[in-house]
């Protein structure tokens, strides 16, 4: 007989490519639930649930594995590391498995990895832990940044960053936030399909569907198999998208017949959001006018992707193209009724989706990025026509690559002015952490 | 020792029953180390004689706790159910759902022809019901129905 799948070991060793070989948490789950595909749905959920929230909570498991282990964390070997912190992951936050399945499972996976010397201590510290779940104990509110590392696993970088803009109140509510569970949110192609008719499409396929209290354009989906078995999703009529992110279109509010940029654009959702929009006010003119969006990405790789969604949504008004945001089209300076600029950011908004992100970011790496947007944004900002609008939007929660970058940014640049301003923050499970900045350049 | 060819689907000897062993000769100390190598060489967890294309009663498992060798063995009791994927050796590259006991108890000989209780749950009782099933001429392809599918497996390290 062959040997069977082992979730675990498969769920291992996306965690050593996560933490190891610095893989981006996202692709390898893509990779390994299409490599996997054949298995059935159960056994998919549990690894995409263990990896994602193994990752999401480390900190927090890393200070419970050493209040009972003799070892520290930092100085285990890699693989039984991992071992502990999964298997702790679902003895903690699992309720599907029970603690000596964890712990069972846990110790024959340290043999298999060829660790049989330490089956002992693999099974020791789980089984101490198991025992005194009770007496785990987290720091107290007072020492601040320990509390959001070891209570919310943010570490102490980003607290410490958070603190230069925010109240310790507000840093502890997002980093509640983060580990809220919620459905994925999408955006319904409205000019091909009403909200209601494919809220009852999908519902008639057991979705669990509801939606959003302002715009009637989302809905929440769970409880499905895989985006791909929905046919809705591969005929493009919704797009998978966080409320926040679609904030940028309608905040820009395009009109027929005007012609738009979007600099950083895969894998494309706003320049497909903003085509649409633009599609819907022709339908009231009728002149055949839509206008264009000009969508551009730095990597024949990300180009494909938006060319991807572009097809499967059927917006014929988008041009795409290779164009890195950093080096001028001559071509396109003063021709854009509007740019969105939806730069590289450290992502600090997009924990609960991208738990990775923080181990790959320091304090240091963002402030080289505030400053490669701004070198973006001194490009991007001559393809603005006189009148025309600027969009700046990044994914992160930071002054240094927000606010800070566009106070810069107006020094620079008397001609424009800032119309609106967010720091979204995110809120349970609902929406991501995100900002933007509408800017407008004077006519002349 | 040896690695064995691979016996596959198609291959009539798989469909036939296998003749019990009497006595332990040199030959069958051989067959069993040649099974063993044969099954960790393809990554398997459990290999039965006739898939090497030998007819008779013997077949060796390892499911992550060490190599065992069964001889001449019988189930003496199941209980319970599995439902779960299932691959063969003898047929590369596919696998199937199968039900099977959760629990099996079964009696076999060792290679010095002692008699010994074998009984575990899930992967083991799975894999002992395959491995006998082909003592007699049976593959899971039979009990698999419409559920075979293709498989990638994980290159090992």
């Amino acid at each position: 007989m062959t040997n069977p799948v082992n979730t675990r070991e498969v769920i291992l060793d996306c965690l050593l490519a996560v933490t190891k070989e610095q893989a981006f948490l996202h692709i390898v789950m893509r990779d390994v639930l299409s490599k996997y595909a054949y298995l059935d749905k159960r056994d998919r959920s549990f690894i995409s649930r263990v990896c994602h929230g193994t990752l999401e909570r480390m900190p927090e498991v890393d200070g419970i594995i050493n209040q009972f282990s003799k070892v520290p964390v930092r100085k285990m070997k890699p693989v039984i590391r991992l071992i502990l912190r999964s298997a702790l992951y679902q003895m903690l936050y699992m309720d599907s498995v029970p603690n000596s399945a964890a712990v069972n499972e846990a110790v024959k996976l340290a043999t298999k990895k060829g660790f049989f010397g330490l089956k002992g201590f693999v099974n020791g510290v789980l089984r101490n832990i198991d025992r005194n779940l009770d007496k785990i104990t987290y720091p107290e509110r007072a020492d601040f940044e320990e509390y959001m590392e070891k209570r919310y696993s943010i570490l102490p970088w980003m607290t410490q960053l958070w603190r230069t803009s925010m109240s310790d109140e507000k840093i502890e509510e997002i980093g509640k936030a983060f580990l809220t569970e919620g459905p994925t949110c999408v955006r319904v192609m409205v000019d091909r399909l009403d909200t209601a008719t494919l809220k009852k499409r999908l519902e008639q396929q057991n979705i669990t569907v509801s939606e959003h209290e302002k715009r009637p354009d989302v809905l929440y989906i769970s409880g499905y198999d895989s985006l791909g078995a929905i046919p809705e999703f591969v005929e493009g009529l919704f797009y998978v998208q966080d409320t926040s992110s679609m904030e940028v279109a309608t905040v820009i509010d395009p009109q027929a017949g005007e012609v738009g940029m979007d600099v950083c654009s895969a894998p494309g959702g706003k320049a497909i959001h903003a085509a649409m929009l633009m599609k819907e006010k022709e339908n009231c003119v009728g002149n055949g006018n839509y206008g264009i969006v000009m969508a551009r990405d730095i990597s024949p790789k990300k180009v494909a992707l938006i060319e991807e969604n572009i097809a499967r949504t059927g917006m014929d008004n988008i041009v795409v193209s290779v164009q890195d945001a950093m080096e001028l089209d001559v071509s396109m300076v003063e021709k854009a009724d509007f740019v969105i600029a939806d730069l590289p950011c450290s992502g600090l908004g997009v924990l609960r989706k991208k738990p990775d992100i923080k181990y790959r970011t320091s304090l240091a790496n963002v402030k080289e990025l505030a400053l490669l947007q701004q070198e973006m944004l001194r490009v991007v900002c001559q393809y603005v026509k006189p009148g025309g609008r600027l969009l700046y939007s990044t994914c992160t929660i930071n002054r240094l690559e927000n606010e800070d970058n566009v106070e810069t940014f107006l020094k620079e640049h008397k001609e424009f002015t800032k119309k609106v301003q967010q720091q979204l923050l995110p809120k349970d499970g609902k929406q991501d952490g995100f900002f933007y900045c509408l800017l407008e350049k004077g006519a002349e | 020792m040896a690695i064995r060819q691979i016996r596959e689907l198609g291959d009539e000897i798989l469909t036939k029953k296998c003749k019990p062993i009497k006595e332990i000769t040199p030959r069958i100390v051989e067959l069993a180390e040649d099974m063993i190598e044969t099954m960790y060489e393809f990554q398997g967890v459990g290999l039965a004689a006739p898939q090497v294309g030998i007819l008779k009663r013997m077949v060796v498992i390892d499911v992550g706790d060490g190599p065992m060798v069964l001889i001449n063995p019988e189930i003496l009791e199941t209980s319970g159910e599995q439902t779960g994927e299932e691959g063969c050796l003898s047929y590369p590259g596919k696998a199937g759902v199968v039900t099977r006991p959760n629990y099996v108890k079964a009696k076999a000989y060792d290679l010095d022809m002692q008699e010994y209780i074998i009984e575990g749950e899930e992967l083991l009782a799975r894999c002992v019901c395959h491995e006998l099933d082909h003592l007699d001429g049976h593959m899971y392809v039979e009990l698999a129905g419409n559920t075979i599918h293709d498989v990638v497996y994980g290159e090992e390290e």
